[in-house]
């Protein structure tokens, strides 16, 4: 589903992001990203939105090589993931519906469509009754979970994290990745960056870990349980 | 671990449905762009007056042009047409050449003076009454006196009727007294084209002014814009908002316009009828017609749009997801 062949990033000025990293992520599977701050986390999801271009090697999501991607070709592949941050990117100036529904707004869905599917992505991170509050008068945690919602509400295939617990308590943390689990058992494809060890070794998934642009560990779930053990 | 049922992935809506979606989405936005005006309302206020005031200013003085030139225009003796006629034109010729010409469309009325009256005329303003007094016969000849129709009130079409009226029988020869009229044109040209150089540079203004405001809005906008980029939003569907924005700029800013140019109207009516009624009884400002209120309207709301148009221009493009 995603694959990197021999990555290379360097921001302009900057020693290397990242260093010839390979790394393919299965479709349906689910992978944690970690590794110390500045390891390059947030550069590999970068590359796989096409938020940022490669100095050297090739990017591939669904086989399709993305790599030189044309500007006016972003937005569609971009339709095909759900994003999620740490700080939600939600905006003010409208309500926790209108904030779902804006991927389906912007693919052009009927009406009829968006307001079954915001329900169902509300309804899945119990939002539900919670749809005509303004963003701004949520908790951290529901704010959280409404960027979640907008993330899986037009079902993508890939759905990405760039610390998604960062600001949350330990019991909201596992909350949230429980959320993950869930898309994740439905069929979806999930990659997370995140520094909580403790939270993703509990749910024992794949964790690549990253150092200083480098991929120094790639463990399977059965590994990571042996590696639990000989701890 | 067996998987549980797999989620299906959304259809494409059809075209049909991604077509009203997009004319749903512009209504959307319509409203929207209007809500977030209202939501900021010094902001938006003192861009609606800066507006309106640099379009009621040269629309006002385009009305007053307009009226000055309607006043003008009836002062009877500007423009009119002298025939002096053979002396030895009978009776029934001359009935029917005045016939003739006060059936000319371009014709307003005719008036006969005949050589008689005209020497006595003469005769009353003139210093030489006595040197006339010795005349064995009448020198001057009879004239008819041609005023024509307002909007005939020009050079080129006075000029025309001169020769048609040259080529009647029994006219020796047409005068057309246009040094007023010439002057009152000159004078008219001048004030026009300078209402038009005030015009295009307060019409600049607009656009600067909308466009400085679009523009604020959206570097106020720069997150979101990433966000929705992030989403998978095109340059064109985040572009919308702006420019309707634009739009409501220009609409709201042409209706106040048009506001202010009745106010100031309304008020300078009474003195300006008092002041022109010394000259002419029948004078009646008058206030913009329809289709200048709704050109007023239009070109305010084009300077609206394109000054968004030019705010947003590459900006939009360049704001990237980082
Ligand atoms: N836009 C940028 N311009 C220049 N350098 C950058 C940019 N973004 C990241 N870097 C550099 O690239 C390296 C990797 O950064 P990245 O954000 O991917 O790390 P990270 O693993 O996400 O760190 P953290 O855990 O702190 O979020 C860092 O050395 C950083 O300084
Ligand atoms: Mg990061």
């Amino acid at each position: 589903m995603i694959e990197l062949q021999n990555v290379t990033k360097r921001y302009p000025g900057n020693r290397e992001a990242l260093t010839h990293l390979n790394l393919t992520i299965e479709q349906g599977e689910m992978a944690f990203l970690t590794g110390p701050s500045g390891a390059g986390k947030s550069t590999l999801l970068k590359l796989i939105a096409a938020i940022e271009r490669p100095t050297r090697g090739q990017v591939f999501i669904n086989r399709k090589n993305i790599t030189r991607i044309p500007k006016r070709k972003v937005p569609a592949l971009r339709r095909h993931m759900g994003v999620v941050f740490q700080d939600h990117h939600l905006l003010h100036d409208r309500n926790v519906f209108d904030n779902v529904s804006l991927p389906l707004q912007i693919a052009g869905f009927a009406q009829v469509d968006i307001n079954r599917r915001v329900r169902a992505a509300l309804d899945k991170v119990a939002l539900l009754d919670k749809e005509q509050m303004m963003p701004i008068t949520l908790s951290g945690g529901e704010q959280q979970r409404v960027g979640i919602a907008r993330a899986v509400v037009h079902k993508p295939a890939i759905l990405l994290a760039d610390e998604p617990t960062g600001n949350l308590d330990p019991e909201l943390s596992a909350e949230i990745m429980r959320l993950f689990n869930d898309f994740n058992q439905v069929g979806v494809t999930v990659l997370i960056a995140s520094h909580d060890l403790d939270l993703i070794e509990r749910m024992s998934k794949r964790i690549i870990r990253l150092r200083a642009g480098e991929c120094i560990d790639s463990q399977s779930p059965l590994d990571a349980q042996n590696f639990e053990i000989h701890n | 671990m067996v998987k549980a049922r797999h989620q299906q992935p959304l259809a494409r809506p059809s075209f049909k449905t991604r077509f009203r979606a997009y004319v749903r989405d512009h209504v959307r936005v319509l409203l929207f762009s209007l809500g977030k005006l209202y939501r900021t309302p010094f902001a938006t206020t003192f861009t609606l007056l800066m507006i309106a005031v640099a379009l009621a200013l040269p629309a006002c003085l385009y009305v007053l042009l307009n009226n000055l030139q309607t006043v003008t225009h009836k002062w009877d003796d500007v423009g009119q047409i002298s025939l002096f006629l053979q002396t030895d034109t009978s009776e029934p010729a001359l009935k029917q050449l005045k016939a003739t010409i006060t059936k000319h469309e371009q014709v307003e009325n005719v008036n006969y003076i005949s050589a008689d009256l005209a020497l006595s005329e003469f005769k009353n303003r003139s210093e030489f009454s006595d040197l006339l007094e010795g005349l064995p016969i009448n020198p001057l000849p009879p004239t008819l006196v041609v005023t024509p129709i307002n909007s005939a009130k020009q050079s080129d079409t006075l000029n025309k009727l001169k020769k048609e009226f040259q080529s009647l029988a029994n006219v020796e020869q047409v005068q057309l007294d246009m040094q007023w009229l010439q002057r009152l044109q000159a004078i008219t040209d001048i004030i026009r084209r300078a209402i038009t150089a005030i015009g295009i540079m307060l019409g600049l203004s607009v656009l600067l002014v909308v466009g400085n405001s679009i523009r604020l809005d959206i570097e106020n906008r720069r997150a979101e814009i990433e966000v929705t980029k992030l989403i998978g939003a095109t340059d064109r569907f985040i572009r919308r908002p702006f420019l309707y924005g634009g739009m409501w700029f220009g609409l709201l800013g042409g209706i106040l316009a048009l506001l202010l140019v009745f106010i100031v109207l309304l008020v300078i009516r009474q003195p300006a009828q008092d002041l022109v009624g010394l000259y002419n009884s029948d004078f009646k400002l008058m206030l913009p017609s329809f289709i200048q209120s709704i050109s007023l309207i239009g070109s305010s709301i084009f300077l609206g749009l394109f000054g968004s148009w030019l705010a947003v221009g590459h900006r939009i493009a360049k704001i990237q997801p980082s």
